[in-house]
């Protein structure tokens, strides 16, 4: 199945990979439109804010926060009347449907009472106030999104109907492409070419409208396995909208793809319509291959590489490394706790046999230790799986996942077809480049 | 002028003025809720940023230490070349914040000095273990003796002060692991200087950088540079700092704080002056430091040598400059001050500061105090978009009451000094654009005036239609190109400090 590994002196020393609970929960809300943020902090936690903002990607003529900034005497004697003063100003500038009032650690720990605060303010004020405690404290980015999406919840409607052939799509920002909304792009095309409507996405650029009627669709898919389940399940219990496909990998690499939409066939009864994407797909993707990367064969062969990704995209990659390029993946490692994919992890890896080195919730210092201590020969990471590898010696390092030195003007799926001929383009790049000599001993040659 | 006594106009007159009526409560001298700065948790961590060999222990939840990671170590790996560098969180959850975090700040201590072997650990506390009241200073102390690297603690919880007083405190706790000087390192070290109030870690090697022209004049000098701090410098290179023949400050706000503790404790003299933008600036900073060098002949003769190979170039531009008009954008208070004196001074331009926040007269006072004693008051103009709810440095109404100002002001005999991200009808120089520098010294004033003039050479040109529909969509509201948050990207070689998501992205894109 898999070697867990375990590090010594790391039980109370973490340098981390992820960002906290407050990231993620203004992540949710940055995907969603025409709302503002007031947030209940000292002005660094504005910092974090924009980092959630950047993981949309939203410009900034469309990004509308404001900040207590508070300082000691705030801490001390409170301040609510900071915050309300803040709110009324935010709405009258702002003018948004609703203001999202994020009260982080500071503000968490000395117990202001933003819940009430917004209650008494409300008819005050014409934006929907929506209280939402946000403290890092309250655990990693991952935690935090299911803590942002909870919060969505006052915004969608109970709906006795359901509309049949649709779907919302759930999390797609919990992923590690650096244009993960192109992957939600080939679900959403995808998905009507077999006829299926997308409802609502929770949330990408996603209206408050479009939120509303989130209880009419007739099921839900996650498209991340590293948040959004507990999600998933409470709008099964609250909205009654079955979670669907939480147990197979997400689309990437031939087979998980061709599985992927097949479940999603099975599911609505559409496949035929699905054998045609697939026939088309595989087609494309092996016809490109046979003309632009036969030398990937010799190439990547038995090369014994590690994955240093997220749930979501680790998962369905070592299946594509292992089977489809013939590569070893030694050494996985997740970023995440992986909490509601293990299963899902450990199946896959006995199906296919394997059994690699596995690291969950990995921080820096352990998988620098990871890589220095196998012998792997190559690195599927970040920037910083790169600088690290570099430093230990590992020649040949794909920059795919974020943070990224990659420029990205245009959007590249990783999901689907032409997301693995994405994906396959960086990494032969990426090892044309490694394999450029840079210190030929000229003399010799003279 | 036109358009200056327009109702848009909150003040229009001299920073001495400004700085009376703020001292008075006469004007608005808070941020708005729409204008953050970063924490004193993030300036704190900007300067640790450049202290080599150190390990910085985040005390608190994950995202203090995340986000200064990603911001400053990852910018230190793609633009300087750096290794690979952690910060670690001791990760505060929700049973610590009620039960208290001392056990797992001691258990990360003592991981900490044994997997990475670090110079120095430095503790920094962030909001949620300050509140809950962590006794951070007893750990420390306690634990010095079990283990091998020196231990720092940092107070720096985000809600503590002003951003700026990070960098001050942590310049000042740096003082700390300094060795107290003795004769025989004031001897060894009696012909070098620190440069201080450096931040982040090494610069990029291909760009001209104000700290390395600095670095060249004094080594011109005949005399040696022992270290930045902190920029990029190491715990052997901190200890003998006290024992050199000076401190000369990078940025007189924050050289200062350190310059200042060090003379109080060491009695190490401080070359306090404002920044070196231009030849006057750059003289008396020179001369200042040659005085405790003890190399005045040698700083005449660099002075000499330094003037003549820039002076043809620089007295034709300064023909062509003089008794023009320069719009200064106030952005960085301090930058804006010492452009404007350079102007003055050194092109006899006439310079108004534009968009100058009435807040740094308070955030800084140390440094304005200074200027004004030096006989800098220059005038200053702000309109009700600095002031409004929004984000000043570039949003739409900060850009038409720009616009309303400047009037019919004719493009031929006036410069607006800012980020090429403003439209102005009239030519733009950028010094922050990557290959305007270096901007301190002699070459950087001869830098500045060529600037100055291909500004005005190609002002028949259009502004890109292109690039300003980027910066300022129709219906963009508040919007502002600086709506991410700034991390005082100005300093860097080429504001790419944010480094988030992707390699090159500006902070302001």
């Amino acid at each position: 199945m898999y070697d867990e590994l375990k590090f010594d002196n790391c039980n109370h020393s973490k340098d981390p990979m992820v960002g906290c609970a407050l990231e993620g929960a203004t992540g949710v809300l940055a995907g969603i439109k025409d709302i503002s943020i007031v947030i209940h902090s000292p002005q660094g936690c504005s910092s974090t804010v924009s980092a959630a903002y950047d993981v949309h990607e939203i410009d900034f003529t469309k990004r509308k926060v404001a900040c207590t900034r508070l300082f000691e005497t705030d801490v001390v004697m409170g301040a609510s009347s900071k915050l309300k003063n803040l709110i009324k100003e935010a709405d009258s500038k702002f003018k948004t449907k609703a203001i999202f009032v994020v009260g982080t650690c500071a503000a968490d720990i000395i117990g202001e009472d933003i819940e009430g605060l917004c209650r008494n303010i409300q008819p005050q004020i014409n934006a929907k106030l929506i209280p939402l405690m946000a403290g890092g404290f309250r655990g990693n980015l991952y935690d935090g999104i299911e803590l942002g999406l909870n919060a969505l919840f006052p915004f969608i409607k109970k709906q006795n109907e359901k509309i049949p052939c649709s779907v919302n799509l759930i999390a797609p920002q919990a992923n590690l492409n650096p244009t993960w909304w192109a992957d939600l792009e080939w679900v959403r095309e995808t998905l009507e070419k077999i006829g299926i409507k997308v409802q609502a996405v929770l949330p990408h650029d996603t209206s408050l409208e479009e939120l509303d009627n989130a209880g009419l669709a007739s099921a839900n898919i996650l498209l991340s396995h590293d948040a959004g389940y507990e999600f998933g399940l409470k709008m099964k219990e609250v909205h009654d909208i079955p979670l669907i496909l939480s147990d197979i990998p997400l689309p990437i690499g031939l087979k998980n793809t061709a599985r992927w939409l097949r479940a999603v066939g099975n599911y609505f009864g559409v496949e035929e319509k699905v054998e045609a994407i697939i026939k088309d797909g595989e087609d494309l993707a092996i016809d490109v291959l046979r003309r632009r990367g036969l030398m990937m064969i010799p190439r990547y062969r038995n090369c014994r590489v590690a994955v240093s990704a997220d749930a979501t995209m680790g998962i369905g990659l070592t299946r594509m490394l292992f089977e489809e390029l013939e590569m070893i993946p030694e050494l996985l490692l997740f970023r995440s706790p992986v909490s509601d994919s293990q299963l899902l992890l450990e199946n896959e890896l006995t199906d296919m046999g394997i059994s690699p080195k596995v690291v969950f919730s990995a921080d820096g210092y352990q998988i620098k230790q990871s890589l220095m201590e196998s012998c792997v020969d190559a690195v599927f990471g970040s920037s910083w799986e790169y600088y690290l590898a570099e430093e230990l010696g590992i020649k040949f390092v794909f920059d795919v996942f974020n943070p990224t030195n990659r420029q990205n003007y245009l959007n590249r799926a990783y999901f689907g077809y032409e997301g693995m001929l994405n994906f396959l383009e960086n990494v032969a790049n990426d090892w044309e480049r490694a394999l450029r000599s840079k210190h030929i001993d000229w003399e010799e040659y003279s | 002028m036109a358009g200056v006594a327009n109702e848009n106009v909150v003040f229009f007159g001299h920073l001495s003025e400004l700085y009376q009526l703020a001292k008075e409560g006469k004007i608005e001298t808070k941020l708005q809720g729409s204008h953050t700065r970063p924490c004193k948790f993030w300036t704190a961590m900007k300067i640790l940023s450049g202290i080599k060999n150190t390990v910085v222990i985040a005390h608190g939840p994950s995202g203090c230490a995340f986000g200064v990671k990603q911001a400053y170590k990852l910018t230190n790996c793609r633009n300087s070349g750096s290794p690979y560098e952690s910060i670690i969180t001791t990760n505060i959850d929700e049973k610590a914040i009620v039960y208290g975090g001392e056990k797992e700040l001691k258990g990360a201590i003592l991981e900490v000095d044994k997997k990475y072997k670090p110079d120095v650990i430095f503790v920094a506390t962030s909001c949620a273990t300050g509140i809950i009241g962590d006794y951070v200073d007893a750990i420390v102390n306690k634990i010095k003796p079990k283990i091998n690297a020196e231990i720092v603690a940092i107070h720096c919880e985000g809600f503590a002060g002003e951003y700026r007083s990070g960098f001050d405190l942590v310049f000042r706790q740096i003082v700390q692991l300094m060795d107290k000087p003795d004769s025989e390192s004031r001897s060894r070290l009696a012909n070098s200087v620190n440069i201080v109030g450096g931040k982040m870690g090494p610069e990029r090697t291909e760009i001209e950088t104000d700290v390395k022209e600095l670095r060249r004049l004094i080594e011109s000098m005949g005399a040696n540079v022992n270290a930045v701090i902190a920029g990029n410098c190491s715990l052997e290179e901190v200890k003998q700092a006290p024992s050199v023949a000076v401190n000369c400050t990078l940025c007189l706000d924050l050289g200062y704080a350190i310059g200042r503790e060090m003379l109080d404790q060491f009695n190490t003299p401080l070359n306090s002056t404002i920044l070196p933008y231009g030849i006057s600036a750059t003289e008396r900073w020179l001369r200042e430091a040659a005085k405790h060098l003890h190399l005045e002949n040698e700083a005449e003769e660099l002075i000499k040598r330094e003037y003549e190979a820039i002076s043809v170039e620089f007295e034709e531009a300064k023909k062509y400059l003089a008794g023009k008009l320069a719009i200064v954008e106030g952005h960085d208070a301090i930058k804006s001050l010492s452009i404007a004196h350079m102007l003055e001074r050194d092109f006899d331009m006439r310079a108004v500061i534009y968009n100058f926040h009435p807040w740094s007269t308070q955030a800084r006072e140390t440094s304005i105090d200074y200027l004004l004693e030096t006989g800098l008051d220059p005038e200053i103009l702000i309109t009700k978009g600095t002031l409004a709810f929004g984000k000043y440095e570039a949003m739409v109404q900060t850009e038409n009451e720009l616009m309303e100002y400047l009037g019919d002001l004719n493009p031929e005999t006036t410069v607006y000094f800012g980020s090429s991200m403003s439209f102005p009808n009239i030519p733009v120089v950028d010094l922050n654009a990557i290959l305007n520098r270096p901007r301190f010294g002699y070459r950087g004033a001869l830098k500045v005036a060529k600037c100055i003039c291909t500004a005005l050479e190609y002002s028949f040109r259009p502004r890109s239609w292109v690039t300003k529909k980027m910066v300022f969509p129709e219906d963009s509201g508040l919007c502002s190109a600086q709506s991410l948050t700034p991390k005082l990207a100005q300093d860097l070689p080429d504001c790419t400090v944010y480094a988030g998501r992707e390699r090159g992205k500006c902070m302001m894109s």
